[in-house]
């Protein structure tokens, strides 16, 4: 199966905001210093909205619940703690798990993009780490090479064995 | 669309007052801890998948050179993002830039202050224009009330004269025996015939 990249190389943005980290919230002891009688209940923190602590991911999140058994993702710039369909910061590219007429897997990636999130310290998940590889803006994952040689070894296993049931 | 709540405001809804009387959530496996093994599964030893060591080696390195191509591509994006952003605040086309905005903003302030101005002289000569219509019509009312005031007065002369030409032949108490001997003497006779052909004769029977 192929996969054939359609790559989108935008042109530099104007002003930059490196600022991703302005966006946590300074962690503030939430404890009170008074004590509450032990009937009240402490909803402050189960009720913020602000994140505490967490980071920036790059990862693949499902989009269009439109129909059944046809998938396809985004990748996406989003903060850890979200849903994984849930609010993102920014769409960085798309992923179609079913391959086309021609057998391919389409991919599009925002290099440009992608790297801006990196250099403010975005994580990668596994498959987008996996896709870019592939791409060649990441050195091949080590899981990737593994497993292909898995296969591979699996399949000569089965055709040996097959050609010893032959003979 | 069922959409996995996190645990915070999981928490939390469940603390306050439900708003309906199923909490729709989405729940991960059907069990608690407390409910019992499958009959299936009782004697299940689960065991991780068995790991090659030769592969493992080699995994070992792979992943040991990945990881530092990758932490050294980080510090490339992470150095190119710094040089943008420190080349757009203190670049050579950042001052320009600032300065054409300046001169923009300057010019346009400018052209409002000259629009002002315009819309400001347009009005004053319509606010004049205006004023001028109000007194123009006060001035013709003033005219209008005067001319009505001097017929009404005219009106009134004339039957003022009209009534001083009657009293002259009104009956006063000096005049009352003289005008019953004239009223006597001359008997009126107001009789008079007329016909379907309007032929009015006077002349009666009564002299």
């Amino acid at each position: 199966m192929k996969a054939v990249f359609l790559m989108k190389n935008t042109s530099s943005m104007f002003g930059l905001n490196v600022g991703v980290l302005k966006e946590f919230t300074p962690s503030l002891s939430q404890r009170n210093v008074t004590c509450y009688p032990s009937s009240m209940v402490h909803l402050s923190s189960l009720l913020s909205k602000q994140y505490h602590g967490g980071h920036v991911v790059i990862r693949l999140a499902l989009a269009g619940h439109n129909q059944a058994n046809r998938p396809f993702y985004r990748i996406v710039a989003a903060f850890n703690k979200r849903a994984r369909d849930g609010k993102y910061m920014e769409q960085l590219g798309t992923y179609d798990p079913l391959p086309n007429i021609y057998n391919e897997k389409l991919v599009s990636l925002n290099f440009d993009r992608i790297k801006y999130w990196i250099g403010c310290g975005a994580h990668t998940s596994k498959p987008v780490s996996k896709l870019l590889g592939l791409a060649g803006f990441f050195p091949l994952h080590p899981m990737t090479v593994t497993e292909a040689e898995r296969r591979r070894a699996a399949a000569l296993t089965e055709s040996s064995r097959e050609r010893e049931e032959e003979l | 669309m069922l959409q996995a709540l996190c645990s915070r405001s999981l928490q939390a809804a469940r603390l306050c007052a439900p708003r309906r009387a199923v909490v729709v959530e989405v729940v991960r496996g059907r069990k608690s801890r407390s409910d019992p093994i499958a009959k299936s599964k009782e004697g299940r030893i689960k065991t991780p998948p068995p790991v090659d060591p030769v592969e493992m080696v080699v995994l070992k390195e792979r992943y040991e050179e990945y990881q530092l191509i990758i932490s050294a591509l980080r510090l490339e994006f992470k150095e190119e993002v710094q040089r943008k952003k420190y080349e757009a605040e203190t670049g050579s086309m950042a001052e320009e830039r600032a300065r054409k905005e300046a001169e923009e903003h300057s010019a346009l302030m400018a052209w409002n202050r000259a629009e002002n101005q315009r819309m400001l002289q347009l009005r004053l000569q319509r606010v004049q224009k205006e004023k001028e219509e109000v007194e123009q019509k006060e001035f013709e009312a003033a005219l209008e009330r005067e001319q009505k005031r001097q017929e009404f007065i005219k009106l009134k002369e004339e039957e003022l004269l009209r009534l001083q030409e009657e009293a002259k032949h009104f009956i006063t108490l000096e005049n009352l025996d003289q005008r019953i001997e004239e009223a006597l003497d001359n008997p009126k006779n107001y009789n008079f015939a007329i016909d379907k052909e309007g032929r009015v004769i006077k002349q009666t029977v009564l002299k």
